[in-house]
């Protein structure tokens, strides 16, 4: 046998795959021709023969491209991963060399990648996860738009609207508030949502256990039935499986016919709904009582559900015009609705978090560089030696890499820590935010944020370092100087640790000087020493207005006789409560005429005792408050506002004029009521609520309407938390079936800041960190400066140069960068700020204090962080320094 | 008599088991020791050779021969030895057992 030895000139392995195919087939016909030629054969029958022993050509062609290209597939991936292996064995060893850089590195990163988790798991909970419904994003909210701004579809323009419209799949109605409902386990008070017909198919829910109020059980005559949520009957009604008997009681009695499945919570916090139609609704249609929901059909977006309902209701203008108020539509998905106010937050805060990360990745470049440096003559060797760049960097990049992969895994861990945290501070109506935690999205998205942190902080150092000459590293032998082009890296880095840091701070500084400005604002009443008690009669004990006029009667006799009790009062809202019942008013002089209300003072409409001005501090401006003997027919008085006063009868004595409700209760002729007295106003919705909204005042007993649920201002000698037994057994002595809330009048301004509080600690929090980066990083770089130029400094001291003036030298450099960083930071801080804007409440974007203040805050730290390493480096002694190589 | 399915691997990795070679001496060298007993389509080695090399037991590289032309050149590799060694026990057993079957008489078999 002949065995032929390759000659050995080896050829590239990778020749493209078609002639790898043909060239080897064509040599074995070429090959096999010749040997048949050589046994004597005439040239085209050899190669006819060849042919055919071959077998078909083409066949096998194909079949060999399709196996070695799936072998060079494979390989090419095996390879891939086995050099990706390899370089991070590599970064492991020499990571492992190095723990305390590693440590601080993995720190450093889990801070950054922690806090964008923490966050983002929070906007992932509240914004981004559907609504735990059926086709949750197709379920919007229906509103009117009016001529300032908008109000609750009126119930008769919804039977229109729901009949006519094709966008909507399903549409309902429904309306809630608190109860006292009777028949459970105890008396209890729980909010309670009156519903149309489809309002559970808008929803698309189904009954967890039982039924839901069949449609001719959505009539006023029909007999009262009701659904209780997942909660309430597992808590009340002692999760019975058998509903069969279960009734509630409230002004009616309800048969309890089905329980919802967990979860299911809308109107937020509702335990009881039902149907809408027992009680005869107002045919109105600018009477605003309930609310609208609807789910779009599979064609429809809110956008054409808008344009449709708008021309709607533009005819219904048209055949209603004595009676309408509405302009047109608004439909806005469910989910944007709940997360409205949240929204901005949280996504600032996202953007902060960001912001933070690039601070640590700033850092770490840094650091990085530095090691790179100092690793300059291993690496000259290495390329040297042969290691082709792309290695270099890949090598280098492999390090970065493995560091934010740990960063990750410690982040995960700083971000479960945050979240807890962020939970405890969350205002409570931040919806889903107890859905917050680390899912897959979450953890998708932590991982991608390590990803782009390697690429942000390893891939740049990877670059630069390998960039450098090896020839000129290897003669330097390590010494690698200061050069010019290595002094603007590290100035560059500086500079934008130091900005990044001036945006996070600058953002604190707007948030702080607004909670400063809200906390500061006279709020028209003293907090300070007020005990608050929400109260809610069961209507069912309650069923009359009188009845209820003698609980309150004694109520105030009680408490006042309370030792430690200076003065006691009751109101249907409190300030901070809500701006709601507001409504249109007549004062004297000004006429309301049918068609035009522009005379007419929109205000706010108070009920309240004799001594809630006194017990709250609302401050008594002019005449008298209520005599406590007021009733539904003596002469009607009312005590207003300045806002009103100075709304209704600017520059005139408002004390004897005369005003009334325009048609808001059930009142056949509504009386005119005389002024007897004006108090200061009150922030009524917020603090940062505009400070002069119009208000009236009557006295509960003079118009009883929907006083089932006040609240009792207390006001007390010493701390309210000392008279609370007391109140509370006054409270049951009167009637031991009525649920009470006690809150202090502080905790309800601390919880209406809670939004305020949340964002700022937490903004707060990240520019804290931010700053200890920067110094870190000043730090750091002042010090690997030094390192680098100690045999200079040691020639300039030996030179005669002093101390002073060489330390002087080395920090003036760092400050240089810091001064550029801080302007920059500026810059974009400004151009940042109107994301803020909306956040903010007295402050301007541009406000000077918090600029100088951020200013100087970066200034003292850059000073500090700076000197302590320029002055180490002015210590060394001359001979060393100059003999250290 | 046509090739039983499988064979022309054992066949190939033995031909190979005597040093790198090109298909083209694979294919002689199996027409020669076969005595033309055993039919190969010859083409059918092709695909055989680039599967082998996809399992690892062969690798390829083009060489010059001293015709002058590029022919791509196989190598066994270690993996393709223990192939080898693994399929040649296994072939002789095989025979051994065949052979024992054919050899048997009536007799022995009720025995």
């Amino acid at each position: 046998m002949s065995r032929r030895e390759p000659e050995e000139l080896p050829l590239s392995p990778d020749r493209p795959l078609d002639r790898d195919v043909a060239d080897e087939l064509a040599f074995h016909l070429a090959q096999r021709q010749a040997e048949l030629v050589a046994q004597g054969w005439d040239p085209a029958a050899a190669r006819q023969e060849a042919e055919r022993t071959f077998g078909d050509v083409q066949r096998v062609t194909d079949e060999c491209k399709e196996i070695t290209a799936r072998t060079r597939r494979a390989r090419r991936r095996a390879d891939a991963w086995q050099a990706v292996r390899q370089d991070l064995r590599f970064a492991a060893r020499l990571l492992r060399k190095s723990p305390g850089f590693t440590a601080a590195a993995i720190v450093t990163l889990a801070l950054g990648i922690g806090a964008n988790t923490a966050v983002f798991s929070v906007v992932n909970g509240v914004i981004l996860q559907p609504l735990p419904y059926d086709g949750a994003d197709r379920i919007v909210t229906v509103r009117e738009t009016h001529a300032n701004g908008w109000g609750d579809l009126a119930y008769a323009n919804f039977l229109d609207v729901r009949d006519q419209s094709r966008s909507f799949e399903a549409m309902a109605e429904y309306a809630s508030g608190l109860l006292t409902v009777l028949g459970a386990d105890e008396a209890v008070r729980v909010r309670v949502a009156a519903v149309t017909a489809d309002f559970f198919r808008v929803f698309g829910v189904q009954p967890f256990s039982g039924r839901f109020p069949a449609p001719d059980e959505h009539r006023e005559s029909a007999a009262p039935v009701a659904v209780v949520s997942y909660g309430f009957w597992q808590t009340y009604l002692g999760a019975r499986t058998d509903l069969a008997g279960t009734t509630l009681r409230a002004a009616r009695t309800y048969d309890v016919v089905g329980v919802l499945p967990p979860g299911f919570d809308y109107p937020a916090a509702t335990d009881i709904w039902i149907p809408l139609e027992l009680e005869s609704q107002p045919m109105s249609r600018t009477a605003h009582n309930s609310a609208a929901v609807g789910r779009l059909g599979p064609d429809a977006s809110p956008d054409i559900a808008r344009w449709e309902l708008d021309g709607i209701l533009q005819r219904l203008g048209g055949l209603f015009a004595e009676d309408f108020d509405a302009t047109g539509a608004e439909v806005i998905r469910l989910q944007d609705q709940l997360t409205g106010s949240m929204r901005r937050p949280l996504f600032l805060l996202l953007g902060a978090a960001g912001v933070l990360l690039l601070a640590a990745c700033t850092n770490l470049a840094g650091a990085l560089l530095a090691r790179g440096t100092t690793r300059q003559p291993e690496l000259a060797v290495r390329a040297a030696l042969g290691a082709g760049r792309e290695r270099l960097v890949r090598q280098l990049f492999a390090e970065g890499m493995l560091l934010a992969l740990m960063g990750a895994v410690a982040g995960v861990v700083v971000a479960l820590v945050m979240l807890r945290v962020l939970l405890v501070l969350a205002p409570g109506t931040l919806a889903g935010v107890d859905a917050a935690g680390l899912d897959g999205w979450v953890l998708g998205f932590t991982l991608l944020v390590a990803l782009a942190t390697a690429v942000l902080f390893g891939l740049f150092p990877a670059l630069r370092i390998s960039a450098n000459d090896p020839g000129t590293a290897l003669r330097e032998g390590g010494r690698t100087g200061a050069g010019p082009r290595r002094q603007r890296v590290w100035s560059l880095l500086v500079a934008t640790e130091v900005a990044l840091a001036v945006v996070l701070l600058a953002g604190t500084g707007l948030l702080l000087r607004s909670f400063w400005r809200t906390i500061s604002v006279d709020p028209g009443f003293t907090a300070g020493g007020v005990l608050t008690v929400e109260i809610n009669l069961p209507q069912l004990v309650y069923d009359t207005n009188e009845q209820a006029i003698v609980y309150y009667d004694r109520l105030l006799a009680e408490l006042a006789a309370i030792p430690g009790v200076e003065r006691a009062g009751v109101v249907n809202v409190l300030p901070l409560g809500g701006s709601m019942p507001n409504g249109l008013t007549e004062a004297e002089g000004k006429p309301i005429t049918r068609e035009d209300f522009a005379d007419a003072v929109q205000a706010v409409y108070r009920l309240a005792s004799r001594d809630y001005f006194a017990a709250l501090g609302v401050r008594l401006v002019q005449g008298r408050t209520f005599d406590g003997g007021e009733g539904p027919g003596s002469r009607h008085v009312v005590v207003v506002s300045e806002a009103y006063a100075a709304n209704a009868w600017p520059g005139e004595t408002p004390i004897g004029k005369q005003m009334r409700p325009a048609g808001m209760d059930p009142v056949e002729e509504e009386p005119f009521a005389t002024v007897i007295g004006v108090v200061g106003d009150v922030r009524a919705w917020s603090l940062t609520d505009e400070a002069d909204r119009p208000t009236y005042y009557y006295s509960y007993r003079q118009r009883p309407y929907r006083i089932r649920s006040m609240t009792a201002v207390v006001r007390t000698v010493g701390s309210p938390a000392a008279v609370v037994g007391q109140v509370r057994d006054a409270l049951r002595a009167i009637d031991p079936n009525v649920p009470v809330t006690f809150r202090t009048m502080d905790q309800r301004v601390a919880a209406s800041l809670a939004n305020q509080r949340f964002t700022l600690v937490v903004l707060g929090t990240f520019a804290a960190l931010a700053l200890v980066l920067a110094a870190v990083g000043i730090y750091g770089v002042v010090s690997y400066a030094v390192a680098q130029r100690t045999r200079e400094i040691g020639i300039r001291l030996a030179l005669g140069a002093t101390p002073g003036s060489v330390r002087r030298e080395v920090q003036g450099r760092a400050l240089t960068a810091v001064a550029a960083g801080v302007a920059a930071g500026l810059v974009a801080a400004v151009a940042l700020s109107r994301l803020l804007a909306s956040l903010l409440y007295d402050v301007q974007p541009t406000d000077p204090l918090t600029i100088a203040l951020v200013v100087a805050g970066l200034a003292v730290t850059a000073y500090v962080a700076s000197w302590a390493p320029a002055w180490r480096g002015t210590r060394i002694d001359p001979v060393l320094a100059i003999r250290a190589d | 008599m046509t090739l039983i399915k499988g064979t022309l691997d054992v066949l190939i990795l033995k031909t190979l088991s005597w040093g790198p070679t090109h298909g083209y001496a694979i294919s002689r060298w199996i027409r020669r020791t076969t005595g033309d007993a055993l039919q190969v389509e010859e083409g059918a080695l092709y695909p055989a050779l680039r599967r082998l090399e996809e399992r690892r037991w062969v690798t390829s590289v083009w060489r010059r021969t001293d015709s002058g032309r590029d022919a791509r050149v196989y190598t066994l590799t270690a993996a393709g030895r223990r192939q080898l060694h693994t399929e040649e026990s296994a072939w002789r057993r095989y025979v051994a057992a065949m052979a024992r079957v054919l050899e048997t008489r009536p007799a022995e078999a009720l025995g």
